[in-house]
């Protein structure tokens, strides 16, 4: 017997894993962009003169490198608690890839998840590096976002609706329906919600910009999609092995 | 033979588990998206302290 108990502390452990991979990779890979990134705020005024903004100099709320150790570190919390909403969203989950591996169910479940609160929004509003973004529309920005991420999750679990609804049919014409409508919905999401508030200022090279974004995404596919594999490998045994105690008890 | 899904469908999801989802929701929020509205004053140093992250995953910021 699976209980609740065991999914949701899996849950943990795989947030945790791959959040610390995630970090890693910002660590190595997406911290090469956001220096680059704070060199070009650092030439456009004196340190400082940002309101209620720093990024180091003489009057800095928090120092430079314990932005670094802060942000792995809200990298690290992050998967934690994505990975117990994960394990959550897993046990409610009973028709999605019903019959499928618990390790198939998890990757797949990670894989969408991914697809839904990390590509679509960064699709519509890709992510942007230090020294692009206005304040004034920070809480605008962030109300698109959430909206697109709301979407997303509602999109998935649509298609799993749909899914269900279609298991009369085929394999092949079930797939291919539901991706159409994945897609069909995925279309609407992006042509209805308004274009990024933001421009681009000049002073930003686009490959610094451009850097940074797929940084961020390859991040991002390290947490979600990681989120999906831990967990799968770290339920897959223990499934298995409260199914043989059951299939022993039977007998 | 117990099928993968049947024997997931045995999992009893407690009461508790939407208290303990919804604190994980509220921790990614803090985390990722806090410019004011729940803290005050003590957001920035938050903001700040989480930054990088902030950024590295796409959260909007500033």
């Amino acid at each position: 017997m699976v209980t609740y108990k065991s999914l949701a502390l899996r849950g943990i452990a795989a947030g945790g894993i791959a959040g610390v991979a995630s970090a890693l990779v910002q660590l190595l890979v997406t911290e090469i962009p956001i220096r680059a990134a704070l060199a070009v705020e650092e030439a456009r005024a004196p340190a400082g003169e940002q309101a209620g903004h720093s990024h180091g100099g003489e009057d800095e709320l928090v120092s430079r490198g314990a932005q670094i150790v802060g942000g792995m570190l809200g990298v690290v919390i992050v998967g934690i608690a994505v990975g117990l909403v994960f394990a959550t969203a897993y046990a409610l989950s009973k028709r999605w890839f019903a019959g499928s591996s618990p390790f198939t169910r998890s990757f797949a479940f990670g894989a969408a998840v991914f697809g839904a609160v990390a590509l679509l929004p960064w699709l519509k509003y890709p992510a942007n590096p230090p020294a692009v973004g206005d304040p004034e529309t920070v809480n605008y920005r962030t109300a698109l976002y959430l909206g697109v991420v709301v979407a997303g999750l509602v999109i998935v679990w649509a298609a799993s609706w749909l899914a269900e609804r279609l298991r009369a049919q085929s394999q092949p014409v079930r797939t291919t329906a539901v991706l159409l409508a994945v897609a069909a919905a995925t279309a609407v999401v992006l042509l209805a919600f308004p274009a990024p508030p933001d421009t681009i200022p000049a002073d930003m090279p686009v490959n610094v910009l451009w850097q940074f974004r797929l940084s961020s995404l390859a991040q991002l596919a390290t947490l979600y999609v990681g989120i999906g594999v831990v967990f799968g490998l770290l339920v897959d045994p223990a499934t298995r092995k409260a199914e043989a105690r059951v299939a022993e008890a039977s007998v | 033979m117990t099928s993968p899904a049947a024997s997931l469908s045995a999992v009893r999801v407690p009461k508790w588990a939407f208290a303990v989802s919804l604190l994980g929701l509220i921790v990614t929020y803090l985390v990722l998206q806090e410019n004011g509205l729940a803290l005050g004053a003590g957001s920035e140093l938050l903001h700040e302290f989480f930054h990088d992250g902030r950024h590295a995953l796409g959260v909007p910021c500033h």
